[in-house]
C-alpha cells in the first residue's frame, strides 16, 4: 500500500530522513515513535506530499509520488490525515467541515454528503454536535470531528500525527477508542503517538525513529520485550516510567 | 453680528436648497457614491487576488503581487489620477479610448486610479489576514484533496475576511474620502459640487459644511454597516472583536 525506497530528505543542510526503506501493507496499523525532532512528522507528511523528498521514491497505492503525471490532489483524496492541532475550519460547523471535501473533491451531492456526514458524527460518538462550531467543542470532540472529516472521503489510508498530544488526559481515550474501532474495521493506518498502551493493543507494527533513521521495525510483542537497539531501550525506559 | 475683525460674513444656508444648487449637490452625492461603490468593488477584488498571491509559495505569483502592491501604494493617489486621466488614455487602443470618451473619461479614469491604488492597500490588509491563519489550515485543505486555489477560496480567504473587518473598514472609509480628489480631473462629485456652489454664491462656509456633513454621514453609515457585518459573520465561539462578550 505504501512503499519508501531509499528516501532521503533535507531541510536546507539538515538531513531529516536518511535512506528510509519501508513497506506497509493494506490493513496494517503502524505506530511510529521516537524522540522529538527525529523526523516522524516529516516521514508521514511525505506520504501525501505535504513535504517533498530530494531522492528515492515513494509509492502509494501503486502510484509513484514523484511521477511526472501523478495527480497529487487525486492521491491526497485517498489519504486521510489527522493533525495534532485538529485543524478544523473555524468558520464552518462540524457537519460543514465534514461535507466540504466530499462535495468539492468527490463531487458528491449535498444530500448524500450530509447523510454520510451525520452517520460519521454518530460513529465518532457526537451525533448531537452537528451544528456546533469548532471553538464550541472540547479538544476531544474536535479531534473526533477531524477524524470523521477525514473518513468522509472514504480514504484507503489514514495518517495520524500525534492525534492525542494536544488533549487533556481525560479526553485521550475517547479519541483512541475511535481509532481502535477504525483499526478493527481494517483501515490501513500510520499513527505517530507516544500512547504505548494503544501501540501495544492495536498496532501490528511499531517503528522507532531517531535522527532521521528507522532504528526499529518490530511487532509490538518484540518491540516491548526485546528491543534490539540501545536507544530504543533508553527511549522506552523514559516513556514507560511516566 | 459677525463684525469681528471688520468682517461681516452673512450666513445664508438657504443657498443649499435652492435650485440649481440642490441639484448640483445631489448629483455630486450620486457621483461620489457611484465612484466609491464601483471603485470599492474592484479594489476588494484586486485586494483579495493580489493579497492571496502574496502568501503563496509559487514564486512568480508572489513576485507579480509584490510588484503590484509596492508600485501602486507608493505613489500618491493624486499622481495616479493624473496618470489615468492625462497619460493612460493616450496609449490605449483607439476603440477603448473612444469608449471611455463616450462614457465619461473623467469618471472612469477616477475609477481606475482609486480602485487600483486602494486595491494595492487592501491587498496588504488581506495578506496580513491570511498570514494570521495557521499554515496548518492550508495543509488540512490540501490533505483532503482540495487544490491550492480551492483551499484559498473555501477556507483561507473566508476566514481572513472575517479577521480583517476593522482594518478593511478603515481602508474603505479612506477610499470614500479619497474620491474627493477626483474633482481635480473634473469629476463632478460632491466636493466639486460644493466648490461650484461656492463659486456661484460666494457662500464657501455653507457649501463646504454641507459637503463635510454629507461625508460624515456616509462614513458613519459605512462604519455601522461594517460593524453589523462583523457581528453577523463573527466565528461563533471565538471572541468577537469589539464585543468582548464571550470568553
Ligand atoms: N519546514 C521545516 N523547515 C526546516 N526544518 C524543519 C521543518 N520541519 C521540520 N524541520 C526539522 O526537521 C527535523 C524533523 O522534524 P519532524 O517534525 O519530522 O520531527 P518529529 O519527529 O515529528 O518531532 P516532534 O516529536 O517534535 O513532532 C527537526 O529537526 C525539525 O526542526
Ligand atoms: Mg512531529
Amino acid at each position: 500500500m505504501i512503499e519508501f525506497r531509499g528516501v532521503n530528505k533535507w531541510f536546507g543542510s539538515l538531513h531529516v530522513l536518511k535512506d528510509i526503506n519501508l513497506a506497509i501493507k493494506q490493513r496494517e496499523v503502524v505506530v511510529v515513535c521516537g524522540p522529538s525532532g527525529s523526523g516522524k512528522s516529516t516521514l508521514i507528511r511525505c506520504i501525501n506530499r505535504l513535504e517533498r523528498i530530494q531522492n528515492g521514491e515513494i509509492i502509494v497505492d501503486g502510484i509513484s509520488l514523484s511521477g511526472k503525471k501523478t495527480d497529487i490532489t487525486k492521491l491526497r483524496a485517498e489519504v486521510g490525515m489527522v493533525f495534532q492541532q485538529f485543524n478544523l475550519y473555524p468558520h464552518k460547523t462540524a457537519l460543514e467541515n465534514i461535507i466540504l471535501a466530499p462535495i468539492w473533491v468527490r463531487k458528491q451531492s449535498r444530500a448524500k454528503a450530509l447523510k454520510i456526514g451525520k452517520d460519521l458524527m454518530a460513529k465518532v460518538g457526537i451525533p448531537d454536535k452537528l451544528d456546533s462550531y469548532p471553538a464550541q467543542l472540547s479538544g476531544g470532540q474536535q479531534q473526533r470531528v477531524a477524524i470523521a472529516r477525514a473518513l468522509a472521503m472514504q480514504p484507503k489510508i489514514m495518517l495520524f500525527d500525534e492525534p492525542t498530544s494536544a488533549l487533556d488526559p481525560e479526553m485521550i481515550n475517547e479519541v483512541l477508542d475511535v481509532m481502535t474501532n477504525l483499526a478493527r474495521e481494517g483501515m490501513t493506518m500510520i499513527v505517530i503517538t507516544h500512547e504505548m498502551g494503544f501501540a501495544h493493543r492495536v498496532s501490528t507494527r511499531i517503528i522507532f525513529m531517531d535522527e532521521g533513521q528507522i532504528l526499529e521495525d518490530e511487532s509490538p510483542e518484540l518491540f516491548f520485550t526485546q528491543p534490539k537497539n540501545e536507544r530504543t531501550r533508553f527511549f522506552l525506559s523514559k516513556i514507560l516510567t511516566h | 453680528m459677525f463684525g469681528l475683525f471688520g468682517l461681516s460674513y452673512e450666513f445664508r444656508w438657504s443657498v443649499l436648497w435652492v435650485d440649481p444648487h440642490l441639484t448640483w449637490l445631489l448629483n455630486g452625492l450620486s457621483t461620489t457614491l457611484r465612484l466609491a461603490a464601483i471603485s470599492w468593488i474592484i479594489a476588494v477584488l484586486l485586494g483579495i487576488i493580489f493579497g492571496a498571491m502574496r502568501t503563496v509559495s509559487f514564486r512568480p505569483a508572489h513576485a507579480i503581487a509584490t510588484v503590484y502592491v509596492e508600485f501602486f501604494r507608493n505613489v500618491p493617489l493624486l499622481v495616479w489620477l493624473f496618470f489615468w486621466y492625462f497619460g493612460a488614455p493616450e496609449v490605449f487602443p483607439e476603440f477603448l479610448k473612444q469608449w471611455f470618451i463616450r462614457h465619461g473619461i473623467e469618471f472612469w479614469s477616477g475609477v481606475a486610479a482609486i480602485s487600483i491604488y486602494h486595491g494595492s492597500r487592501l491587498a496588504e490588509v488581506i495578506r496580513s489576514g491570511i498570514q494570521a491563519i495557521p499554515k496548518t489550515q492550508l495543509e488540512a485543505g490540501l490533505s483532503s484533496g482540495l487544490s491550492v486555489i480551492e483551499t484559498y477560496r473555501l477556507i483561507l480567504i473566508p476566514v481572513a475576511l472575517r479577521l480583517i473587518v476593522p482594518p478593511a473598514t478603515n481602508e474603505s472609509l479612506n477610499l470614500l474620502k479619497n474620491t474627493s480628489l477626483a474633482m481635480t480631473i473634473g469629476v463632478a462629485e460632491l466636493t466639486f459640487a460644493a466648490r461650484q456652489i461656492e463659486t456661484y454664491t460666494a457662500k464657501a462656509v455653507e457649501a463646504l459644511t454641507a459637503a463635510a456633513l454629507i461625508y460624515l454621514v456616509l462614513c458613519l453609515t459605512i462604519s455601522m454597516i461594517m460593524n453589523k457585518i462583523e457581528r453577523k459573520y463573527a466565528i461563533p465561539g471565538l471572541i468577537a472583536r469589539g464585543t468582548g462578550a464571550e470568553h
